[in-house]
């Protein structure tokens, strides 16, 4: 391990030779990419002809051209565009012309046409060849600063839940076609403690009769929030009523769901889907961290789902769900727990918007039921967001949590959770890129049990590398 | 004895239902069939410039949707549950493709569950494969260079010469697709390739005659470089200072020393990208800002060959002053 250094140092030649090297190509760095415009006029002129450079880039089309050669149009085509730069106006207006020439050639003959179609694929790049086979692989990190007035009350197991620095996760999100059958999707999370398989499932493409089957690990479509990952969030924690019905990590696990895209004229999606019920991140109203096994179909959790969508105009948009989960739950024999769910989602988005402007209107509300040993244990909850899109470098969002309390504590799953808690959270993001995007939060959490409310101060920073596939509506 | 014949009657009863049941569906059948044999070829596109072009081919035997309007940013379309709708009844999908619709098309064509037209079926056509592409990187590159699209730039819709291949490239798919009309999408993609044609030809002979100097320009996004290459025009500089990337001032200032150091009076961008930064620099250096549609305003009736002799026009116009 120790031998290269030394080498190095013993050999000053070797090091010369490094060093030399190391000027060099900064001097190439320097030349390929024009730094910040100083006020040295020749400076600028200089920069401003790289940058020329750079907008037509004569090697880019080289390239592209020569596996193109294959195609007669194409490769006629590509003659003059490749040595442009070397050559003469008059050079160049002679070979504009051959091109005009090529071109009224190649009006005159669609059949010439019709030959470059078929041989599409021969003028596919190697790079898109060498890609087409890796599933998207991309990899997105979330950290946080946070500042909290009292004893955090985080329920989301992303949320940053700790003064200081936090880790909410990096995420690697893989995806592919298995075949013309099946797809793979893969969330795999690392914490600072470990790596955990969020989802990892198989989902039919080619099913007939409007069908479609998952298999795997999954977050079950239980209300609009639920099925989605933390990087598809507004807000850098996850609504309380989630938290804590459902549980840390949203309601998941491995099982089958089953899907149904109706006939009718509009957008209605029927889903239902069975998975085990255990869990204390991802089943916490069922068996949560108590696996009871499963010895009958009723010990399964099993979830449903109805959305419909409407298209009220251009520019507004209403989604509608309506989502329930029974299971069993610890409690006592044959103890079952029922959540109902519903979710509103209104969008404004004017298609005509240069600025990409939107205001979203999110709703859910959740009623939980649950039997005890004696008695029936029933609370509410729900939220409700609005974030408004102001253009593609600026959103603000403030949202409203409110989750009722047991009393007594006969909550065996939250017993101190004794009261109403209402949080109210504003927030404002800043996309650098498409890519990337920092977030500053405020909170003002309200558990009722709480001498005390809690003040929360959050920046988040969020990154992303890689080819990440399609976000849902 | 009674109830002998009471079952007889039943037993008829029992046969009548089924005989009729059996009418009613044999009517239904018929019906159903007459109706698939004058039943229209569903066609989506991702795009209205796609949409456009397959109008033309495929005349009244297509029934074209376009799930982007031409008002829309097509690396930004909203996926509307509603997509999955049009998609799920489609017979042929035709998709730009280089991943200019990655952020929003590939979970509306899974979710639509029609197999059809999953990437690699018979009702699945990606134009970016029948065209020449420019700008394919051949170096390394990473998200540091902005949005860029690792198989090319995606926007080559905007030339006609390109619409052309499109153009045939269609007219297979739909013949395979409706054997029966063969003849009349070869019939409609003669005539559009002749009525396109002569566009093309037009265009380029007037802007043949311009000032290389006049045929510099400026645009907001490396969207434009197919519009360059068919009319020969040079572009000097990107708003944006890479792909994807909001300009900034001091970007600005080197664009428009750029454009007085070189006389260039020509920009012109899409109209969904914002237009305030364009504006004070053509001001500013003396020129005019072009706002060119980002696709054909197919809900409006507009064809293909008329969006791109109004696109062609006003650069003209801005171009030869």
């Amino acid at each position: 391990m120790m031998l290269q250094p030394h080498i190095l140092i013993k050999h000053k030649a070797v090091l010369w030779t490094l060093v030399l090297f190391a000027l060099l190509y900064s001097t190439q760095a320097q030349a390929q990419q024009p730094s910040e415009p100083a006020p040295d006029d020749e400076v600028i002129t200089r920069q401003l002809e790289e940058a020329d450079d750079n907008a037509t880039p004569p090697k880019q089309l080289d390239t592209q051209d020569n596996p193109a050669q294959e195609s007669e149009v194409t490769a006629e085509d590509s003659a003059p565009v490749q040595e442009e730069e070397e050559l003469s106006d008059e050079e160049l207006k002679a070979l504009e012309a051959a091109l005009a020439e090529d071109l009224e050639a190649q009006e005159d003959t669609p059949s010439l046409a019709t030959t470059a179609s078929t041989q599409g694929f021969s003028q596919s790049t190697m790079g898109r060849t060498l890609q087409s086979m890796n599933p998207d692989i991309s990899l997105i990190l979330d950290v946080a600063a946070a500042g909290f007035s009292n004893t955090p009350l985080q329920g989301g197991a992303h949320d940053p839940n700790q003064n200081g620095f936090n880790l909410q996760q990096l995420e690697m999100h893989i995806e592919s076609n298995v075949d013309p059958f099946f797809e793979l999707q893969a969330n795999i999370v690392f914490s600072q403690f470990g790596v955990e398989v969020e989802e990892a499932y198989a989902r039919t493409l080619a099913l007939p009769a409007n069908l479609q089957l998952k298999a795997g690990q999954f977050l079950t479509q239980m209300g609009r929030l639920n099925p989605t990952h933390p990087h598809s969030w507004s807000f850098l924690d996850q609504p309380l009523v989630n938290g804590k019905f459902l549980g840390g990590e949203g309601s998941r696990g491995l099982g089958m769901e089953v899907s149904y895209l109706t006939p009718l004229p509009w957008f209605v999606e029927l889903t239902a889907s069975s998975t085990m019920a255990t869990g204390a991140c991802c089943a916490r109203s069922f068996y949560g961290g108590q696996d009871l096994g499963v010895n009958s179909p009723t010990d399964l959790l099993y979830t449903t789902r109805m959305e419909h969508f409407f298209a009220l105009s251009d520019s507004f948009s209403l989604l509608w769900g309506t989502s329930a989960q029974f299971g069993p739950n610890p409690t006592g024999l044959g103890n079952r727990t029922e959540i109902y769910a519903t979710d509103l989602y209104l969008r404004w988005r004017p298609l005509n918007n240069p600025s990409r402007t939107s205001v979203s209107l999110q709703v859910e509300a959740m009623h939980r039921r649950r039997q005890t040993a004696g008695d029936i244990l029933v609370d509410n909850g729900g939220y409700g967001q609005l974030v408004w899109d102001i253009n593609f470098r600026h959103a603000l969002g403030v949202r409203y949590d409110f989750v009722e309390g047991i009393a007594g504590g006969l909550d065996t799953i939250d017993p101190e959770w004794t009261e109403n808690r209402q949080r109210a959270t504003a927030q404002w993001t800043f996309y650098p890129s498409h890519f990337s995007r920092l977030r500053l939060q405020a909170g003002y959490d309200n558990p009722g049990w709480y001498e005390r409310p809690i003040l929360i101060a959050m920046l988040g920073a969020e990154v992303l590398i890689g080819a990440h596939g399609a976000h849902g509506y | 004895m009674a109830t002998k014949k009471r079952e007889n009657k039943m037993k008829y009863n029992h046969l009548k239902h089924i005989t009729s049941a059996f009418i009613t569906l044999a009517i239904v059948l018929f019906a159903h069939s007459a109706w698939a044999k004058g039943k229209k070829i569903r066609v989506v596109t991702s795009t209205p410039d796609l949409a456009a072009i397959t109008m033309a081919i495929g005349g009244e035997h297509v029934e074209v949707t376009s799930l982007a309007r031409h008002t829309e940013d097509p690396h930004y379309v909203d996926p509307r549950p509603s997509h999955i709708v049009k998609l799920n009844k489609a017979d042929l999908l035709v998709v730009n493709g280089l991943e200019l619709e990655v952020g929003w098309l590939p979970g509306l064509v899974v979710q639509a569950r029609n197999k059809n037209i999953q990437a690699g079926a018979q009702g699945y056509l990606d134009a970016s494969s029948v065209v020449k592409l420019l700008q394919v990187p051949t170096q390394a590159i990473d998200r540091s260079q902005g949005d860029i699209h690792p198989g090319g730039n995606p926007h080559f819709t905007y030339d006609p010469r390109r619409a052309l291949n499109i153009a045939a490239a269609v007219e297979k798919k739909l013949a395979a697709l409706d054997p029966d009309h063969k003849k009349d999408y070869a019939k409609n993609n003669e005539s559009f390739s002749s009525d396109l044609g002569t566009v093309i030809k037009t265009y380029e002979d007037k802007f043949a005659k311009l000032s290389s100097e006049q045929k510099q320009v400026v645009t907001y996004h490396a969207s434009t470089i197919y519009i360059s290459d068919w009319l020969g025009l040079k572009e000097v500089m990107q708003v944006e200072p890479k792909p994807g990337i909001a300009p900034n001032p001091k970007h600005i200032a080197t664009v428009l020393t750029a454009m007085r150091k070189q006389n260039v009076h020509l920009i012109f961008q899409e109209s969904f990208y914002p237009k305030k930064a364009s504006q004070k620099l053509a001001q500013l250096a003396k020129g005019d800002l072009v706002v060119i549609p980002g696709g054909t305003n197919v809900s409006d009736g507009q064809t293909y060959i008329k969006r791109i002799k109004t696109m062609a026009d006003a650069i003209y116009k801005a171009a030869s002053k």
